[in-house]
């Protein structure tokens, strides 16, 4: 028949089948470690803590039963609306730098004209029309 | 169905979105709408108070936009009642509309009084109020050494407050170092220092551990504010120089106008919660006259089963639950330790000794309310 001590590891069992002087150190040392982090808290903390706890878990909620962001979740998980996003993001870096080198429209008639020859532009307007179809669609079916 | 909640307190707010969340499909398809019509157009976190009056808050983080914390499906008006028609199932508002119901919750809270004991406006203060927090506040700060005495009426809001003030006492005059130059003397009316026995037997030996002189069957029967004198119902008097009063409470002014109960309670069905020979109308919070404490505690496990019984008379067409006079609250002890009290109407309270976990849990819980009133916790 075993005992206790035959069972438990080397570092546990002492001389005499008790807690072993080191295991009790590091018991110790948890102790010490609980009651410096008991004596460093104050309420102050305790209060910005439990404001990020309570807000972040009001925030959530909203998120969470907010059927519109769960929709845009959802398109968002597939590869091609994370594509999507990151082809936006890189659309708005490159606007941005665009739009600060570009010299001020001519304005009139003309620019409009000029404007409205160039391809990317075109493409522009027509990516535009359909994703306004595409929304106006989608409202309706909504409803 | 017409649910109308009348008060954006604690009770009011949580049962107002409880509803709106549980009944989300059913106010969809336009079979159910919530309103809820309120005095303010902000919501106060009263236990807060009494951290005002000791300098650990200030008064902008007791409020909220009442809006903010309701649910959007919730129809919210700033227009509070003047007039209820229980036989014709209407309300009327002070901005002259009526508003009728199928349904109605009255959640309408409680006031103080302190006019109605000789003195004890002009003597006294108290952190029942804004304003009282903050003047109160102000008396401490000033105060130099000599007596501080406390008196209590009953019924009041939080029943352990006025012991939770004197351990915060003893602590506030303890870290500005005049605690020796400080008599704190507490006055209590019944025969105990705390109407619950086991909470008296606890606070006792606290109080002698704090240095608080305690005088038990003292109920107040007048202020004299010019000899700083205050006269019992038992012929015993107490000198003081800052008075703290619990002041006598009632319930609403316009529930007593409109003879809903005497004193402003409402006589409600202790278990299922409706107001007596109303089965359409539900009671919650302070505006009871249930023999349970006068906490947000007991407003929000009321309001929860008020929920429950709604929600199940919609969908099934019967109640579901009994309230149980469940009551939970914390208790500052002093010396950063709280404990806590949980009791309904068949167990007592069986206090813990205070430690400084608890003591934190309370001072989280003062940012946590916000989640509780929005039906999160």
């Amino acid at each position: 028949m075993s005992t206790d001590t035959e069972f438990a590891p080397a570092s546990v069992a002492g001389e005499r089948g008790g807690i072993a002087p080191s295991v009790l150190e590091q018991l110790a040392e948890i102790a010490m470690l609980i009651g410096s982090a008991r004596d460093a808290m104050s309420d102050e903390m305790v209060t910005r803590l439990a404001r990020a706890i309570s807000e972040g878990a009001t925030l959530l909620d909203r998120l969470t039963r907010n059927e519109g962001l769960l929709q845009l979740l959802r398109v968002l998980e597939r590869p091609e609306g994370q594509h999507l996003l990151i082809g936006l993001s890189k659309a708005l870096d490159l606007m941005d730098r665009q739009v600060a080198a570009a010299p001020p429209s001519s304005g009139g008639i003309a620019g409009l004209w000029k404007l409205a020859r160039e391809p990317g532009a075109q493409d522009a307007i027509r990516l535009l029309s359909i994703l306004s179809q595409c929304w106006v669609e989608s409202m309706r079916d909504a409803r | 169905m017409q649910i109308l909640i009348v008060g954006g307190g604690t009770g009011g707010t949580i049962l107002g979105n409880s509803l709106a969340r549980r009944l989300a499909s059913e106010i969809r398809a336009g079979k159910v709408r919530i309103t809820l019509l309120s005095a303010s157009d902000k919501h106060m976190y009263q236990p807060g108070l009494l951290y005002v009056a000791f300098g650990q808050m200030t008064p902008d983080q007791l409020y909220r936009d009442e809006a903010s914390l309701l649910e959007s499906s919730i129809d919210f008006h700033v227009d509070p009642v003047t007039e209820f028609h229980l036989d014709r199932n209407e309300v009327k508002t002070g901005s002259g509309k009526t508003y009728a119901y199928d349904l109605l919750v009255i959640a309408t809270g409680a006031r103080i009084v302190p006019q109605e004991v000789p003195g004890m406006a002009e003597g006294s203060e108290n952190f029942y109020t804004e304003e009282g927090a903050l003047r109160l506040h102000k008396r401490l700060m000033e105060f130099r050494g000599g007596t501080v005495a406390m008196v209590v009426s009953l019924p009041h809001k939080c029943p352990v407050a006025p012991i939770e003030a004197m351990f915060l006492l003893h602590d506030f005059f303890k870290a500005r170092n005049i605690r020796d130059k400080v008599k704190l003397q507490y006055n209590y009316p019944v025969n105990h220092v705390h109407a619950t026995a086991n909470v008296a037997r606890w606070a006792k030996p606290e109080f002698d551990k704090a240095g608080i002189e305690y005088e038990t069957l003292f109920n107040v029967r007048e202020v004299d504010p010019v000899k700083k004198i205050v006269y019992s119902e038992e012929g015993t008097e107490c000198k003081y120089d800052l008075l703290i009063a619990i002041p006598p409470h009632r319930g609403m002014e316009m529930v007593e106008t409109n003879n809903l109960g005497l004193g402003g309670w409402i006589p409600t069905d202790r278990f299922k919660l409706t107001m007596n020979d109303h089965d359409n109308v539900y009671v919650i919070g302070d505006a009871t006259n249930i023999p349970v404490s006068k906490t947000g505690s007991a407003a929000h496990f009321e309001a929860e089963v008020a929920s429950d019984n709604i929600v199940s008379v919609i969908k099934t067409g019967v109640p579901v639950r009994e309230y149980d006079g469940r009551v939970y609250c914390f208790i500052e002890a002093g010396f950063d330790r709280a404990t806590h009290n949980a009791f309904d109407y068949i167990n007592l309270p069986e206090l813990k000794p205070p430690t400084k976990s608890v003591h934190w849990f309370k001072v989280a819980y003062n940012q946590m309310y916000w989640s509780t009133v929005r039906g999160l916790l």
